[in-house]
Parts: structure tokens; sequence; C-alpha cells
């Protein structure tokens, strides 16, 4: 799909779910497909996010001096952090999904961290978290596709880069023995790039165990000893960039 | 009993107000980035949606209903001020103690910034779209103009707003690009 056959009207009307299933599921499609395509989306997506955070908080009209700011809630900074890093993954060519709304993850100082280091950052060189936190068939299946874009785009522009899959919650069974069906096509992204490591969340495989009152057996490639949190915070702080399914 | 039934409504409805009253605050706030304004047309909102109440036929419409009233409140106030754009200087955000807290105000008052230099038709569909959540048809309902005019308004808000705030990542220069909040 060309890129000029979506007008930025149309695409609006696609990120405010204003079409139908057809037409939705077509740019969806497009979107895996082209990256013109994608980084529109994303540009149009960021300001929205944008825009809707920036008014999350407003100054209280019976201490307009300066109260607003000081008591600006963590969530708000939550919610701007998903939208800046938004902003960079647009800029940087990355999608940023939906999901980037009610992230839990990203705090604001991570981001304002992110921030100073960015000015830092070897240009040359990307780093990339891929956060995945639903078991969804279809959005894992997402999750790999756009990794593997993520790996080809960057090796055919000779661009270095480093890509953490990061699994939470229910995204653990993607690397699960026995229960997910992608265990081969994840051996293979590793085993062709050694740029690429595998995490699932120790909090969540320990719920996980609990619930299901048994032990579960994941993937020998993933990282087990931390937790999603741990390793999301600790690279944000490092300039990564953060994408989320 | 009629009367006890009443008044159980009547509280209700005075409860259904004041859940709404800190949004409907905040977008009052995005379209005229004053405080006090912003607290008078919410309170003027309240009042008339009270004495008002029985026209609502509908529950389910509350919401629209509700910042019906606040925009054409705005609007009354935008006719009697006789002017339309850049109302009162925005001097009433403070200043954050704190660097990095100063550094994420910048970001706020940067992406306000640029709302507050859309014209006021844009400005008023974009935020009921992209902060208060409202889908194109309810955003007719609420500006009283054709889905069309709503897609298009959008539209143009959005691509000005994405030139406005495009460098806001741009090449790590953030924290220094940004511009001050008026």
């Amino acid at each position: 799909m060309n890129d000029k056959t979506y007008t930025d009207e149309k695409l609006n009307l696609f990120i405010d779910q204003q079409l139908d299933t057809d037409e939705n599921d077509e740019i969806r499609h497009s979107i895996l497909e082209d990256a013109s395509i994608r980084e529109r989306v994303c540009q149009l997506k960021a300001v929205r996010e944008l825009v809707g955070y920036a008014y999350e908080n407003v100054p209280d009209p019976d201490n307009a001096s300066g109260a607003g700011n000081a008591g600006i809630s963590r969530y708000l900074w939550k919610g701007i952090a998903a939208s800046l890093l938004l902003a960079i993954g647009m800029l940087t060519g990355w999608t940023v999904n939906d999901a980037a709304r009610s992230t839990q993850i990203a705090s604001a100082d991570d981001v304002f961290q992110y921030y100073k280091s960015a000015a830092q950052v070897n240009r040359a060189e990307r780093k990339i978290i891929l956060h995945v936190t639903t078991g969804d068939i279809y959005a894992v299946k997402g999750a790999l596709d756009e990794a593997e874009q993520l790996l080809a785009s960057y090796r055919d522009a000779g661009t270095p880069m480093k890509l953490d899959i990061v699994t939470y919650r229910e995204g653990i069974n993607m690397m699960r023995v026995g229960v997910s069906p992608y265990l081969d096509r994840i051996e293979g992204i590793v085993d062709n790039n050694d740029n690429v490591s595998l995490y699932a969340c120790m909090r969540s495989i320990d719920k996980a165990q609990k619930k299901e009152g048994k032990q579960l057996v994941m993937m020998e490639k993933a990282v087990t000893d931390k937790t999603a949190q741990e390793l999301i915070s600790e690279r944000l702080q490092k300039g990564w960039i953060y994408i989320k399914v | 009993m009629t009367k006890i039934k009443n008044l159980f409504a009547a509280t209700r409805l005075k409860q259904e107000f004041a859940d709404r009253r800190t949004k409907l605050y905040r977008v009052a706030y995005s379209w005229c980035h004053n405080t006090s304004l912003a607290d008078d047309l919410v309170q003027e909102t309240m009042l008339k949606a009270m004495k008002k109440a029985d026209s609502l036929r509908n529950q389910a419409t509350l919401d629209t209903w509700l910042y019906r009233i606040l925009l054409n409140n705005w609007h009354d106030y935008l006719r009697v001020q006789g002017r339309n754009v850049e109302l009162y200087d925005v001097g009433d955000e403070g200043q954050p103690e704190h660097a990095d807290n100063y550094q994420k105000s910048q970001i706020v008052g940067r992406v306000r910034s640029s709302v507050e230099r859309l014209p006021m038709s844009l400005r008023e569909v974009v935020t009921l779209a992209d902060f208060a959540g409202f889908s194109y048809a309810e955003i007719a309902d609420i500006v009283d103009i054709p889905i069309g005019t709503v897609m298009s308004r959008l539209y143009r808000a959005r691509q000005n707003l994405k030139e406005q705030l495009l460098d806001l990542a741009g090449e790590g220069k953030l924290p220094v690009k940004l511009m001050r909040v008026k």
C-alpha cells in the first residue's frame, strides 16, 4: 500500500476509531508494511496524547499561585512520559501503540532522565525495549513482526541496535514452553541476531505460578531473575526507546 | 411520596454534576487558560444545569448536555468580551521549585501554549476530542456542527499542533527548546 493512498484526514479517523472494520483493518495492515504510514500515524497519535495530558492537571482556581504545578500527580507525569516516549518513537521511526496512554511502567523521573541522556546518546546506536504485556496471540504475533521489522530496518541501514524484549503479566506466555506457539520463531530471532535479549518478569512468573499451582517452564534463552519494572526503569534511565505492545 | 422521589432524583443529579466538575473545569481551562474564568464558567454551568435539569430527557446524554451548556457559557463570555482569542495573560501557573519540575512544566506549558495559539473553533474541538475524549458524533452535538465539520476542524487542529510540537523530541533538544508559558 502506497503511503499517498491515505490522507491525513483518513488517518485521523483511523486513530480515533471512526472507520468501519474493513477500512480499519486495511490501514492497520498497511501500518505493519509501510514505515512512512506508521510514522504518520505515530505523529498524529503523539499530538493527541500530548493534548490529552497537557490538561490532566491544571492550576487550582483557589490556589493559582503555584499549587497546580506543585501538586501535579505522578499519574500525570506517567502520562506525559508515555506521550513523550511516543513522540521520540515517532521521530526515530518506531511505532508505539495505543497502550502508551495507559502505561504504568515509565515514571516521570524515568522520562526526564531519558531526556537528559537523550542529548548525549550516540545517535548512531539505537537501544529499544519491546514491552509485551498481553498474551493475546495476535498482539504477540504483531510484537514479533515489529521486532523483525526493527532488526531488518536497522540492519539494512547499517545502524547498530540492541533490542530487549521484556514480557510482563500475560505477556510472559509468549516465552512459555508448552504454551507459546511462537517459541521456534523467537528462538530463530535470537539465534540470528546477537543483539536481541529476552526477559520474562520475575514477579509475573511468581504470580502465574501461584495462580496455576505449578512451576512455569520458560524458554532457556529468557532471563527470569528481574522484574519488568526494574528492567524497564534501568533502560529508560540510560536512554532506551520504549515500545509497548 | 412523589416529593421524596423528586428529592432523591435531584440529589442524585446534583451528585452527577459534582462528579463531572473537575473535568468540566479542565476543559474550560483548556479553552480559556485562565483559572478564575474557568472556575466561573463551570460554576455558571452547574447553576444552569440544575435549573434546566427538567430538560434533560435522556440521562445517557448528560455529558454532552453539560458540555454544551459549558460551551454556550464560554461563547457568551467571548461575545461580551467582543473578542475571540488571546484574552488574558496566563501567568497563573507559578514556578515550581525544583529543576526537574521546571522541566516538566515546560513540556506541559509548551503543549498548552500551542493549543492556545489555535483558532478558538479548532481549540474547542481538539480539546473535546483529545482531552475530554468525546466521539465525533458527541462533539457535533455539543458544538452544534455537522460531523464533517468536526472532522475537518480536528484535522486542521492536529496538523497545526503537529507542526508546533514536532520539535519536542527532536535531536534531544527538548529541555532547551521549549518555549515558556505565557
